[in-house]
């Protein structure tokens, strides 16, 4: 498996996008495109294109795709490293440049939904467990109903153990440093099935 | 190629285990807990012993790919999950493919990176924990079909003449390696059905996926979501698919809870049930109807179950 090659030799053209070197094997990417043409996304949005994301990577050109709404769109399906003849990790280098365009004020509205989402997670130590009291009567009543515990059983210790977590590993603060003010839009980079011309800079 | 990528279920579950450690699922607790019930009775039927630990918390890799964690705290709960796992010196068996896939593909990160895995003990040591890698990842997929064979044996409500379909969920097949068929085209659902009475049907777009990861569902419903469910639906309309399967109660949320929508947007009648395989298997082996949880789902299920006479 490639990834299990040593980490160490990432130090690349592409570094700065992966940041955690996930992804060590970006370099060998044949260009062949079945990444693309499996692509739900790219099928239905076709200026979202795999293979030209790694291309840009690659060229020290991601800039473009940061302040796009287009990196915004991928279903992380993993179809694209289901097919890739290379086995690039590619939904890992999305999540990276995901984290790049947050760091840079792009697509904080596709942001803050989770931000919030995951603060509640803190409370309950449970992803999508609702905040309001009548949702939360709808779910124990279901789970009364089958005949097990009204409430998944999360323990107090379970709860502040992972609210702990957070505060250590810094993600309370990351959450907390995203704010409103620092959005900046984000549109199509890429004409629509034009996907080799930037908008923006036209080269 | 070091591992292969497609290995039979007795390679990859040598020995059946007696006793394992069930990984609770958000969603599959909150959303859709008959999921959870109908697993706890088919094991129980089974003979095999699950235990739940009300220490485990949420797996967090949904909210790493929906970029609101850095992998810094999703490998920190992963240790400590897994931890609390090898303390009881047991196998972590997941009913959620994002459990699944999202713990596995952590877990792997913190076992081939040394100052990974030296990071996250670092912090999960302060709270007396320690995570070695002895724990297996397996989903609890791999076990009904590992044991397809009784589970035939005990049916005792036969689904003959039930067309379900399946979805398979990405995070399963995408882990591509030492799984229990080819991601590219996986067929064992459709076995596991046809050993349950009921006739497997092929969909055109069975492959595509629910379109809900990385929190799509909530930022891009209309302009990618909808349109995509829509294609998948329309392909199982003309199909003839009477019910679905899904092994990620995520994936049941998107193929559910969207139906009324894509009704509304496209206005098209679908009705096509979304349950987990799980509660499929319960449901042929006798499992009461009410401990199956089918209140849950929007799309109902009292045509299917009026077609089962159940």
């Amino acid at each position: 498996m490639p990834r299990e090659r040593d980490v160490d030799r990432t130090e690349s053209l592409y570094a700065k996008v992966d940041i955690y070197k996930l992804v060590p094997n970006l370099e060998t990417c044949l260009q062949c495109g079945k990444c693309a043409g499996v692509c739900p996304v790219a099928n239905l949005s076709p200026s979202y294109n795999p293979r030209q994301i790694i291309n840009d990577i690659l060229r020290g050109r991601e800039d473009r795709w940061l302040k796009s709404e287009e990196i915004w769109r991928c279903f992380w399906c993993a179809n694209c490293y289901t097919l890739c003849p290379m086995d690039i990790p590619f939904p890992l280098l999305m999540m990276q440049m995901r984290y790049l365009a947050i760091e840079r004020g792009y697509g904080l509205k596709y942001f803050f939904p989770f931000k919030r989402f995951a603060l509640r997670a803190i409370e309950d130590a449970l992803t999508f467990s609702p905040a309001k009291p009548e949702a939360r009567e709808r779910i124990m009543k279901l789970r009364t109903a089958i005949g097990l515990p009204p409430w998944p059983e999360v323990s107090d210790k379970a709860r502040a153990e992972y609210k702990a977590l957070f505060d250590m590993t810094g993600a309370t603060d990351f959450l907390n440093s995203i704010t409103e003010e620092q959005e900046k839009p984000v549109d199509l980079m890429y004409l629509e099935g034009r996907i080799t011309r930037g908008k923006s800079e036209g080269n | 190629m070091e591992k292969a990528r497609v290995i039979r279920p007795e390679e990859r579950i040598p020995s059946v285990p007696e006793k394992l450690f069930l990984f609770r699922s958000c969603t599959g607790s909150v959303e859709y807990p008959g999921t959870e019930s109908a697993i706890r009775e088919t094991l129980k039927l089974l003979g095999i012993e699950a235990v739940m630990d009300p220490d485990q918390t949420c797996c967090s890799g949904y909210l790493l790919t929906c970029s609101a964690h850095k992998p810094e705290v999703s490998l920190a709960v992963t240790a400590r999950n897994l931890a609390i796992a090898e303390k009881k010196d047991l196998d972590t068996y997941t009913f959620c493919n994002g459990c699944f896939g999202y713990i596995s593909e952590l877990a792997s990160i913190l076992l081939h990176n040394p100052a990974y895995l030296e990071m996250a003990n670092g912090i999960v040591s302060k709270l007396g924990y320690r995570y070695e890698g002895k724990t297996g990842i397996y989903h609890v997929q791999e076990l009904w079909y590992r044991l397809k064979e009784s589970i035939a044996e005990k049916v005792v409500r036969p689904l003959k003449g039930l067309r379900v379909a399946t979805h398979n969920g990405c995070h399963y097949v995408a882990r591509q390696y030492g799984i229990l068929d080819d991601g590219g085209y996986p067929t064992f659902h459709e076995k596991m059905f046809e050993m349950l009475g009921a006739t497997p049907v092929f969909y055109k777009e069975r492959q595509l996926c629910c379109g809900y990861s990385v929190g799509r569902g909530f930022t891009h419903k209309e302009t990618m979501v909808q349109p995509h469910l829509y294609k998948k639906f329309k392909s199982a309309k003309e199909a003839g698919v009477e019910l679905l399967t899904t092994v990620c109660p995520g994936c049941n949320v998107a193929l559910d809870r969207e139906q009324p929508n894509l009704n509304m947007r496209y206005g098209e009648e679908f009705g096509i049930p979304v349950i987990d395989l799980a509660q499929l298997i319960a449901l042929a082996l006798g499992v009461p109807i009410q401990k199956l949880g089918f209140g849950a789902n929007t799309t109902s299920l009292d045509g299917v179950l009026e077609k089962l006479g159940a």
